[in-house]
């Protein structure tokens, strides 16, 4: 009897010092980690997402928090530089002591911080940059939600092939050259070759371009009548504005990061109605609904800079704080990764398809929705459903 | 043929922009025989402040340039005196130094105080295409050829005719003897200064109207670099022919050759042209480089 109870209070013990070492938790407060791009060119990607880390932790925190424990989100820039990232993750773990991880910044900037977060078997859903090297090979403790570019332009390219162009399309792509744009471009061989095209001209640039007079006058010379365009922010606006000038009929097909209001500001003026394929809800009932969520936690300045990066960090920290709701009151990073694994069907209000991270690659909402932007109206439509491609 | 005529076209106006920043790099090099590698960073900044009186005045394009030009002249004037003028009699290698430090502050003032997303400025030009001989342009494009034209006959004229353009000439031949002869060394290096600063304005914001103002304008700087190499590091003038002819060679190349040309070929010139002629095509033969 007395060893028994002596046994009972030593387990007790252990258990008790395993879960005070646990990082990031105290009987009030979990700490989550976000690195991400608040400065440079790209800071828009990094704000967009802290509105929806900050939305999220208030949502949560207004409903009594994670089983009665407060969440606090921490920032930390990396200026989409992956040393940076590295530097910015290290801090996290070593100074704030975070307990997980949300925001991951870009795909080069996640595979910076893999190795840290693999050592620290730190719990971590990726979704900003959910591409193909994030998920193969499987880390354990990493989730990833949101399809890939590859995915997300054949959607477009098939709807267009299905609803506009049909046979006669000729087919133009211009793409980053680098491991972005080789997914852009694998989308874009998928498709052609499924609808047995004419692919006419394939043409990468640099990173950084803004003159991109020489290649649209190679798709204006080849009668390209579909674009890939995989231009971000202002390239993609300056690739509309020099089509606009060649005065091309063209129907044009772009990144997801096309979708956030500032950047189709900036490609409006060039008249092209065009489209981008996203694995979030950029329009409807859902995105209605999250707006009036929000006006409860955020001000009016920084509602009207809600994008779709914004929903995918509300959405991700959602999906991680379930994991450690799941966990009750001893929570521990082995319990938080082993409740995510086992997340079925858990709904995002429509925001995107529901997450399940119960499969090999521990990969989910891989499904897209295409839209297309209306010049006239200023405003996406939806075009389709999201669906598996 | 069509093809080839866009090529050049469009080579002439990115050719254009490069000619008007190279001419900046060139105007401070010629007068104080330092590299200013923050010359990009002044056409950023000068960009952005054209968008502001722009948005703020609601001016149409001439007006607006004839504002942003004052303005940005004391803005070079100003930098010369903060940054520079202390750094008189340090070496050149030092001055360089501090150019390149306020570089990376111009930098990022610029993205406190307006942001770092891009903004669609039209710097009050219609954007209704134009056909020149069936070639396509923007107003934008056509307002950025002609700028470098009459920026290139000013620029001539003063530097021919005017009292200060000749103190500025006799500077760059020979510092020390234009000091005995009266001539104000100090002044000479504000106006250049002044004037580079003035012409980075029209380049910023003409090149802003073509391709969006965004905080990544500063990196044209870098990319104006081989032109002035080209022309010649202490010629103005050479300096605006060397932008247009990398302007034909980098879209001629992209347009031919393809994946990513443009980008190197200016790069290649300058090194070629180091190896051939390493003072430029219309440049001095004794140039000090840095």
């Amino acid at each position: 009897m007395r060893t028994s109870i002596i046994t009972c209070a030593a387990a007790l013990l252990l258990s008790t010092v395993a879960y005070a070492a646990e990082p990031g938790v105290t009987d009030t407060e979990i700490k989550v980690g976000d690195v991400n791009i608040m400065t440079g060119p790209a800071a828009f990607v990094g704000k967009g997402f802290a509105l929806g880390s900050k939305i999220a932790a208030a949502e949560i925190n207004a409903a009594g928090g994670i089983n009665g424990r407060k969440l606090t989100v921490i920032t930390e820039d990396d200026g989409y530089i992956p040393a940076r990232s590295f530097q910015a993750l290290t801090k996290l773990i070593e100074v704030d002591g975070i307990f997980a991880l949300n925001g991951t910044s870009g795909t080069a900037n996640v595979l910076a911080m893999m190795p840290l977060i693999t050592e620290h078997n730190l719990p971590t859903v990726v979704t900003e940059a959910p591409a193909k090297l994030v998920y193969t090979p499987v880390r354990p403790s990493v989730f990833t939600f949101g399809a890939n570019y590859e995915d997300a332009f054949y959607a477009q390219l098939k709807y267009i092939h299905d609803n506009m162009e049909g046979k006669d399309a000729v087919y133009g792509i211009l793409r980053q050259d680098d491991d972005f744009g080789k997914d852009v471009e694998a989308g874009f061989n998928r498709a052609v070759k499924e609808f047995g095209g004419k692919a006419a001209v394939r043409v990468a640039f640099k990173k950084g371009t803004t003159n991109f007079s020489a290649e649209m006058a190679q798709m204006k010379q080849a009668g390209v009548t579909v674009l890939a365009n995989g231009g971000i922010f202002a390239g993609a606006a300056n690739i509309l504005a020099e089509a606009r000038k060649l005065d091309m009929k063209i129907q044009s097909a772009g990144v997801w990061s096309e979708g956030i209001p500032a950047s189709a500001a900036l490609s409006a003026p060039a008249g092209y109605d065009f489209m981008v394929a996203d694995y979030v809800s950029l329009v409807g009932p859902a995105n209605d609904k999250f707006k009036v969520l929000a006006k409860k936690f955020v001000t009016d300045d920084e509602l009207s800079n809600i994008s779709r990066y914004t929903y995918v960090a509300y959405i991700g920290l959602k999906t991680l704080a379930e994991g450690m709701r799941q966990c009750g009151k001893e929570l521990t990073r082995t319990c938080t990764i082993e409740k995510l694994r086992g997340l079925k069907n858990f709904e995002t209000g429509g925001l995107s398809a529901p997450i399940s991270f119960d499969n090999p690659l521990q990969l989910s909402g891989t499904a897209v929705g295409v839209y297309q932007f209306d010049t006239k109206a200023n405003a996406f439509k939806a075009l389709s459903e999201f669906k598996q491609y | 043929m069509d093809f080839l005529m866009l090529l050049i076209s469009t080579g002439l106006v990115s050719g254009a922009a490069y000619g008007l920043i190279a001419m900046g790099f060139a105007l401070v090099y010629k007068s104080t025989g330092v590299v200013n590698f923050a010359q990009g960073e002044i056409v950023m900044l000068t960009a952005y402040i054209a968008f502001s009186i722009a948005n703020g005045l609601h001016l149409s394009f001439v007006p607006l340039v004839l504002v942003t030009i004052p303005i940005s002249m004391l803005i070079g004037l100003v930098l010369e005196r903060i940054f520079i003028r202390p750094m008189l009699g340090e070496p050149v290698f030092a001055i360089v130094m501090a150019t390149v430090g306020l570089a990376v502050i111009l930098r990022s003032a610029t993205i406190m105080i307006w942001g770092s997303e891009p903004f669609n400025f039209t710097a009050g030009m219609s954007t209704a295409v134009i056909k020149l001989g069936g070639i396509p342009f923007y107003p934008a494009q056509l307002y950025l050829m002609a700028a470098l034209g009459m920026v290139v006959l000013a620029i001539w004229l003063f530097l021919r005719f005017s009292r200060y353009g000749i103190a500025m000439r006799a500077v760059a031949a020979n510092e020390t003897a234009a000091l005995l002869t009266g001539v104000s060394v100090n002044q000479v290096h504000a106006l250049a200064w002044m004037l580079s600063s003035g012409i980075a304005a029209v380049a910023g914001l003409l090149f802003a109207a073509n391709f969006k103002l965004a905080p990544d304008i500063w990196f044209q700087g870098l990319k104006s670099f081989p032109a002035v190499i080209l022309g010649g590091m202490d010629s103005v003038t050479g300096a605006a022919l060397g932008g247009l002819i990398i302007g034909l060679i980098e879209n001629l190349s992209q347009g031919y050759i393809g994946e990513g040309m443009r980008e190197i070929a200016g790069f290649i010139v300058i090194i070629l042209v180091l190896m051939i002629r390493p003072y430029g095509l219309f440049g001095s033969r004794d140039i000090e480089r840095v």
